[in-house]
């Protein structure tokens, strides 16, 4: 069927799997798209944020005279006036630990503790400098491997939130900083140790990094009678509604969520960020209230969580991996956010795309006195591949093996159950194995350099699990002229998921997409979806959206029937002026989709179904190694991915090489630095991401594959350029120069200390 | 950024003459002091504009052996003008590598100098080549080798109501140059370290030379222990390798975010041995 005059049957556009243009680039290059940052609403107060100096510390007063006292200045708030609207203020999505604005206690440098709130945001910004608070310090916590054992309690209570399935055996816990351990064991690795001809064990670090969407946080709130509406740069808008009207003590229906376009998401605009607090200063001043954070303040935000990754493996002579053990801890920062869930998503995958008999794990997630971290384009798997793709290189070396080849004896393959128990299908590792050697002509010479350039080559392959299990529902509305909306509440950060959801519905129903309008994020109007995270949208809100498409489709061809017309070839707005005698009426759709999905076992990690479909994302890395300063240039990078079959191969290879690109910086040069607690790189001058020049000669390839579970085909794609990238050209640096690094980031200091450690002349500090 | 009042006088001497109060500063480009007052660092009650001042200066002009370069010459126009090319190449190689596009778009030459942030590219490179800085103040004026004009981080020997109004920078003559820009963490990164290197030499032998450094140390410094391990010698691996550890030994570098101050400390010996192959190949 098609819109005018065409024939039902034969326009079938065939509109998935080819790359059309992104439906909104045409705004956004003209700088027309909307964005919270440009909302201006009448009578609207600017908040700004005071935030703790300090750690650690009892708050002992809080004193806002001279703030309040400021010309233009409406009214500060501190965390007991928030207590005057919200008895218990504390959120999140794992543990109900995170309160709208600090009282009684700090835990973190740069913490809210007030707000200053005026119509002139300058004013409000001047006044914010004005606030006197006095502190008890306490002992503070930083590192994740001190947490576990420290007297410095973070929380002295922690109370689950109980709102996700995947989460709901958390535990309430006193005097720990511990938030979650997650343990899986399969076999008998400590047996298959003393058996093992080799056993080797590594520990590697990872740093704290951020997100820098260019778009920092922003959100603003409109107080109605007895309701509120947010507009937020939200990738949750489901959430934030279940979330506020639980903290407000008010049904869902009167919390109105409203998401336009986010200038980029990365997982740091999830669950409650600012609009909980941009909720309550509404219902306190009764007027309008936007926060807009500086890109500075986003240090003081959300993060990456940094890990110790300790990993061990027991090895036969022929090179077959028979045991592997491994030790996470995971520092999530002064509050849980969805940390735990990090913890144990990336639990589940810790041994590698391996097939080993015998797994241990131990995953951590742990409280510090650092801004919390959370998700971050992969959700904790990059750090883990970073060590078990280093490990893996390391033992091919110690066995005299070529790397690819002793990747090749261990791969698990389809049908073969994975370290959760759960049989692997539809997971194209070893072609992206294969592909990823083929591209990179494996076997033939390389060029290796001479003189102070040397080059080296190395590859990693890393997979991960959904997240499992969530909804997502979709409506598709034919109107009678067979043009189409479609409603959704899947976020269009960028990734493109507004053309990729049009062309899923334009394929179910025949008509071009441009015939199709996608209506964003709006909880009055757009269903109910989990979050857009974790690459899952694609996936469920895809198969919602086709099923949304059939039941308006078929709805539309029994219409047809009952008026006596071919079903198969009258045009869409034939059948409505026969339905409803004019161009009138709608024709609604609806889709729902949840996956299917077994809790892992409490003790051994163990469930017959851990995920609705995997991601496989390999890399290749070739690169000059300056040995007399130590810098990595790279000079070639390949990322080969199994996405499926893409519904928009263009879109899939800019999520591939925009994830590569990402993580390049997370490698070679990006760290949060700290001193006592305190970002001392809180700015774009100081925290450099990638630029252009950075950017290497790069390749992207999805291989030839197809996920049964998805809508035609297709899987998630956002985070799988993510995995491989860091040990991939750690790997390379030891080909070329023959020196391994076990932290991140692989700086041209660390290059060049260890090659004078190599060569016995050690550089002084 | 606290709201602030903008004043916007037709002559560079009437600004200097507004520049009477720590409450006041000059806007010229406005890349470094909009970062400052966005920070909190600065809080001006009033900014002076010179982008209304007179038009010479902005003006880049070549004569008698000399380039002289307007203040407000923005960093762009410098990067383009065929006069420089001819008689400094080694400033325009510079400016290819300096910050972006946007930035030198507004920057100027003036704003550059007086800032005195040790990772500026231009000071080490414009105070090897020898450049002198005219000054201007409501009454008079003076005029200075660049290099005098530093004496610390983000200071000056500028006082309050004194600006920079051009700079005067000897043509490169028979003289050879190379700038060498050393980030350790993005492409676009402020430089760890900077070396610029000015010889007269016949083949490898060198009759003078002008290193100077900045980023790793406070203040844009010559190193005056290298040039004397250069001058007179013929230049191979043992006269680089002294040249290196003279300028090792003497630089006061300081350790930062960029790289410890032994990392920054061997980066040199490398880059002063580059750069000044550099400047000899290139004959």
């Amino acid at each position: 069927m098609t819109i005018g005059g065409e024939d039902l049957k034969t326009a079938q556009t065939g509109t998935v799997g080819r790359s059309i243009p992104r439906l909104e680039a045409a705004a956004k290059v003209a700088g027309r798209a909307e964005y919270v940052h440009n909302l201006q609403l009448p009578g609207m107060l600017h908040g700004k944020i005071f935030r703790s100096p300090i750690a650690h510390g009892r708050i002992k007063r809080v004193d806002v005279s001279a703030a309040r006292a400021v010309a233009g200045v409406h009214r500060v708030v501190t965390g007991e006036d928030v207590r005057a609207i919200v008895a218990d203020p504390h959120y999140g999505p794992a543990f109900h630990d995170q309160p709208i604005l600090a009282f009684e206690k700090v835990r973190y440098a740069g913490e809210p503790v007030a707000v200053v709130l005026a119509s002139d945001p300058h004013a409000a910004e001047e006044a914010a400098q004005l606030i006197d608070v006095q502190y008890e310090a306490l002992p503070a916590v930083f590192d994740e491997v001190e947490a576990m054992t420290s007297k410095a309690v973070v929380h002295e209570v922690l109370r689950p939130a109980g709102a996700f399935p995947d989460l709901r055996h958390l535990q309430g816990r006193k005097n720990t900083n511990v938030a979650l351990d997650f343990h899986l064991r399969r076999g008998d690795a400590g047996g298959a140790f003393s058996r093992a001809d080799r056993v080797f064990e590594h520990t590697f670090h990872t740093q704290q990094v951020l997100h820098v969407p260019l778009e920092p946080f922003v959100s603003a709130a409109e107080p109605g009678e007895g309701s509120v509406t947010i507009h937020t740069a939200s990738k949750s808008p489901s959430f934030v509604r279940v979330e506020v009207a639980r903290l407000l003590g008010w049904p869902e229906n009167r919390v109105r969520v409203k998401v336009p376009y986010l200038g980029g998401g990365f997982g740091a605009k999830l669950y409650i960020k600012l609009e909980a607090l941009v909720t309550v200063l509404a219902l306190l001043t009764r007027r309008p209230v936007k926060i807009a954070l500086t890109m500075e303040e986003q240090f003081y935000t959300l993060t990456r969580h940094a890990a110790s990754l300790r990993i061990k493996s027991g090895v036969t002579k022929e090179g077959r991996i028979t045991a592997r053990e491994c030790e996470v801890w995971w520092n999530g920062g002064a509050y849980a956010d969805i940390g735990p869930r990090v913890t144990q998503k990336s639990g589940f995958t810790a041994p590698g795309p391996y097939d080993i008999e015998n797994v241990s794990i131990d995953s951590y997630a742990l409280y510090t006195n650092l801004p919390p971290a959370g998700a971050l384009r992969g959700f904790g798997i990059p750090q883990l591949v970073w060590a078990y793709e280093s490990h893996t290189d390391m033992i091919a070396r110690e066995l005299a093996m070529d790397p690819v080849e002793f990747r090749r004896r261990n791969i698990l393959r389809d049908g073969r159950p994975q370290a959760t128990g759960t049989v692997m299908k539809d997971a194209a590792i070893e072609k992206v194995l294969e592909r990823l050697a083929a591209r990179m002509e494996w076997k033939k010479p390389f060029e290796r350099g001479s003189g102070t350039r040397r080059r080296g080559r190395g590859i990693a392959i890393g997979f991960k699990a959904s997240i499992s299990p969530t909804t997502s529902v979709a409506i598709v509305n034919l109107y009678a002229d067979g043009s189409c909306a479609l409603y959704c509440s899947t976020v269009d950060m960028g990734q493109g998921s507004d053309t990729a959801m049009a062309q899923i519905a334009a394929e179910v129903l025949g008509i071009p997409v441009e015939a199709i309008t996608v209506v964003h994020p709006d909880t009055d109007v757009t269903p109910y979806d989990m979050a857009t995270l974790g690459s899952r949208s694609t996936y469920h809100m895809g198969n919602a959206v086709r099923r949304a498409a059939e039941d308006a489709r078929d709805k539309l061809l029994a219409a047809a029937r009952e008026a006596g017309l071919p079903a198969e070839t009258t045009p869409i707005a034939e059948v409505f002026r026969r339905k409803y005698g004019m161009q009138a009426g709608n024709i609604v759709g609806t889709g729902s989709f949840i996956p299917a999905y077994t809790p892992t076992d409490h003790d051994t990690g163990q469930s017959p179904n851990v995920t609705p479909f995997w991601m496989v994302g390999g890399t290749g890395a070739e690169v000059e190694v300056d040995t007399e300063t130590g810098r990595v240039r790279v000079t070639r990078l390949v990322n080969v991915a199994d996405v499926g079959k893409p519904v928009n191969p263009r879109i899939v290879e800019t999520q591939l090489s925009g994830a590569a690109v990402m993580q390049l910086g997370f490698t070679l040069f990006e760290k949060m630095q700290f001193d006592g607690g305190q970002v001392t790189n809180a700015s774009l001058a100081e925290y450099k991401i990638p630029g252009m020049r950075d950017i290497p000669v790069m390749e992207n390839e999805a291989v030839d594959g197809a996920e049964r579970g998805g809508p035609f085909g297709a899987k998630g794609v956002g985070e799988t350029g993510t995995f491989s990238v860091s040990p991939a050209i750690a790997n390379a640096i030891e080909d070329a120069v023959g020196v391994r690094l076990m932290s991140l980031p692989l700086t041209p200091e660390a290059v060049y200390r260890a090659l004078r450690a190599k060569q016995g002349k050690p550089l002084d500090d | 950024m606290t709201p602030f009042e903008l004043v916007e006088p037709h002559t560079l001497r009437e600004a200097a003459g507004l520049l009477a109060s720590a409450e006041v500063r000059p806007l010229a480009g406005g890349t470094a002091v909009m970062l400052m007052m966005k920070m909190g660092v600065l809080r001006p009650a009033r900014l002076v504009s010179l982008r209304a001042v007179e038009k010479r200066y902005s003006e880049i002009a070549a004569a008698g052996g000399e380039l002289r370069i307007g203040a407000l010459a923005t960093l762009s126009a410098l990067e383009r003008s065929p006069l420089v090319a001819r008689a400094a190449p080694v400033i325009a190689q510079t400016l290819r590598m300096l910050a972006n596009v946007r930035v030198r778009n507004v920057a100027t030459v003036g704003g550059h100098l007086a800032h005195a942030d040790p990772h500026m590219d231009l000071p080490p490179v414009l105070i090897a080549l020898g450049a002198r800085v005219s000054i201007i103040d409501p009454a008079g004026g003076r005029t200075l080798p660049l290099g005098e004009l530093y004496t610390g981080y983000l200071e000056t020997t500028l006082g309050r109501n004194e600006l920079v109004a051009e700079v005067t920078v000897p043509a490169q003559g028979s003289r050879r140059a190379a700038y060498l820009k050393c980030t350790t963490r993005s492409a676009d990164d402020w430089p760890a370290l900077g070396v610029a290197v000015v010889l007269e030499a016949d083949g490898a032998l060198v009759r003078d030379a002008r290193v100077v450094i900045s980023a790793a140390t406070d203040t844009p410094t010559r190193l005056a222990a290298a040039e004397n391990a250069l001058r007179g010698a013929r230049v191979d691996e043992a006269v680089l390798r002294r040249a290196g550890d003279a300028a090792a030994s003497e630089a006061a570098v300081i350790g930062d975010q960029h790289g410890s101050a032994a990392y920054k400390r061997e980066l040199l010996r490398v880059c002063l041995a580059r750069a000044v192959r550099a400047v000899l190949d290139e004959q």
